[in-house]
């Protein structure tokens, strides 16, 4: 009982992280129609920031704020001169042009720090552990769980409250009508992948701690977090949740009992959710 | 598409030097043009899908690897099993799985497309990298048998480059063709609109579903190939970064043109070795490269050189 509790919330924090990487991915993708691949790099530069900031400030707090702001402000940097130019020659090229960037970013961050995995501490508030029913739990996975959940609020607030939540809901459904109606587009698409890369950051900034800083975690992000968007459906904030919480579960559960094949899993309930309904679970736009 | 008086000369010249090059090119270049050659069917696979039926695939060294593994599990243990099936195998098996995973394909296009063939890549290397028994996991698949092909041994580079270059022109020459016939041309309706397409009355998932086959079966046939010239396969044949190579090529070569994926593959093959030779971040360059390329010359090198004639 006790280790399904524990696995159980286990596969929660992993879950809730993967939904930050995953809601900006797919926040971009509804807006502007490009899966953006250098996503999961913008998530590893939260990381290294992170690091940085930690050796240099010795604050983790301190890089939990700037980092994702200096990332995010990159991401609008690579929206306004790389996305904008290819824009007129359609969504392959904006598809491979974030492809080029995936490697430069990557191998970038392998030539500034190096390729061996660096340390990042769990901040001191929370590097104790919790006792839940009758065994120990670290507190810093339940400080990522709350979190998170602190930025699906703000998420919801944004979308659904405010005046560019709803110019950004409407260009999902319908990109032209909005431009046509006076929006300046372009500038809510820069904003957008502004705040999509921001989200990255903010993940990789409190995944440092978690499941440590090396230059392998984009990639390895990348494929769980398209399994999310996939599965829960481009464009949809609510199939970025409910997916994170499934493959959250399946990857705790999955090496608990089946190790071996816990990989192929993800894989297969992918290619099922796309097979039966190929916009996923809660995906509109086909 | 055009030119006759300008392709014939370049034609001739070119398989003048395709032939002489064993006699002319060092062995560490031979080995090289021989792996370039290779590679450039499998990008034509791969252009062909995306340039003949508006598909990107993003889980192409699915049917390259899976190429590459049924040909080497069938010579090592089928007793007997000549080069040709071998290779036939290969291109055979990949060619039924483009078959079956196509039936689920061609329901989808645009990104959905890409997305599942990535789902699938990772399902079958995932597959492949822990059903460690036949595969051979991390450690990959080597010392399999290299059967002479009509009594020449293909352990010679020389030789093995001929009946390469043979086995990837006729691979390309029936490509080609493809584009030729009535079934290219409704795949290249099916790539400029789908929806009229349908509506005039071709068979659009029909069509689809051949053309995912025969790009199968090519890159299946380029994989065995590509086994037998490392001597030695492991799941990089079958993982994302492959998946990515085909892309880069046929992109850096353009996509729009027929020779495309060979001066594509052949500048990846090059840059490659030459940058790694010098700096084990080369990746980073290569990177830079395929950006540079896609803001300034989408058309791959292939568009500018024409731009400027």
């Amino acid at each position: 009982m006790e280790t399904f509790v524990i696995q159980f919330l286990h596969g929660l924090a992993y879950g809730m992280l993967l939904f930050l990487v995953s809601s900006g991915l797919t926040l971009v993708f509804g807006m502007m129609s490009v899966l953006n691949i250098a996503h999961a790099s913008f998530y590893m530069l939260g990381a290294y920031f992170s690091y940085q900031m930690l050796k240099m400030v010795g604050n983790f707090w301190v890089g939990l704020i700037v980092c994702p702001i200096i990332v995010g402000f990159l991401g609008i940097l690579m929206e306004r001169f790389l996305l904008r130019r290819v824009h007129a020659g359609g969504h392959v090229q904006e598809f491979v042009i974030t492809f080029g960037l995936l490697f430069v970013i990557n191998e970038s961050v392998k030539w500034i720090w190096g390729t061996e995995p660096l340390p990042v501490p769990i901040p001191s508030a929370l590097s104790g552990s919790v006792m839940i029913v009758g065994s120990v739990y670290p507190a810093y996975r339940l400080f990522i769980l709350f979190f998170s959940l602190g930025v699906l609020a703000l998420m919801a607030y944004i979308l659904l409250k405010t005046r560019l939540g709803i110019t950004v809901r409407a260009a999902v459904s319908d990109r032209d009508m909005v431009s046509a109606l006076g929006t300046n587009t372009p500038f809510v698409f820069m904003l957008v992948m502004g705040i999509g890369t921001w989200l990255a950051g903010l993940a990789g900034v409190i995944a440092g701690p978690f499941i440590s800083t090396y230059p392998g975690m984009a990639l390895e992000i990348l494929v769980d977090c398209f399994v999310v968007t996939v599965t829960g459906g481009l464009g949809s904030l609510l199939g970025a949740i409910v997916a994170s919480f499934l493959i959250g579960q399946l990857s705790s559960f999955g090496i608990l009992f089946i190790p071996r094949f816990a990989i192929v899993f993800a894989f297969l309930l992918m290619a099922v959710v796309l097979i039966i309904k190929p916009t996923g679970l809660f995906g509109e736009k086909a | 598409m055009g030119n006759k008086k300008f392709y014939l000369p370049m034609a001739i010249a070119g398989s003048v030097l395709a032939i002489l090059f064993p006699y002319i090119l060092p062995k560490f270049q031979l080995r090289m043009v021989t792996e370039i050659i290779i590679m450039a069917l499998f990008a034509m696979t791969w252009k062909m899908m995306l340039n003949e039926g508006g598909l990107f695939s993003f889980g192409h060294a699915l049917y390259f690897g899976l190429g590459a593994y049924a040909s080497v599990l069938g010579w090592l243990h089928i007793k007997g099993l000549s080069f040709m099936s071998g290779i036939l195998l290969g291109g055979l098996v990949a060619g039924l799985l483009g078959l079956i995973l196509g039936a689920f394909l061609v329901r989808l296009s645009g990104t959905y497309f890409a997305l599942l063939t990535l789902a699938f890549n990772q399902l079958i290397w995932a597959i492949v990298w822990k059903w460690r028994d036949v595969t051979g996991g991390d450690d990959g698949l080597g010392k399999f048998p290299k059967p002479d092909l009509l009594g020449l041994s293909m352990k010679d580079p020389a030789n093995f480059y001929y009946v390469s270059l043979m086995i990837i022109g006729i691979g390309l020459f029936i490509c080609w063709y493809f584009t030729q016939t009535p079934l290219g041309n409704v795949c290249a309706s099916i790539k400029s609109n789908e929806e009229r397409a349908k509506f005039i009355g071709f068979n659009v998932n029909a069509s689809k579903l051949i053309l995912l086959t025969v790009a199968g079966f090519f890159s299946g046939i380029s994989g065995a190939l590509y086994a037998q010239f490392q001597e030695f396969i492991a799941t990089s044949t079958i993982d994302l970064g492959m998946s990515t190579n085909v892309l880069f090529m046929a992109f850096i070569g353009g996509i729009g043109y027929f020779w495309g994926p060979l001066i594509g593959s052949g500048i990846f093959v090059y840059l490659s070795e030459y940058l790694s030779s010098f700096t084990a971040r080369w990746e980073f360059f290569f990177g830079l490269v395929f950006i540079i390329i896609v803001l300034f010359a989408p058309q791959g090198i292939l568009g500018i050189v024409k731009k400027k004639k």
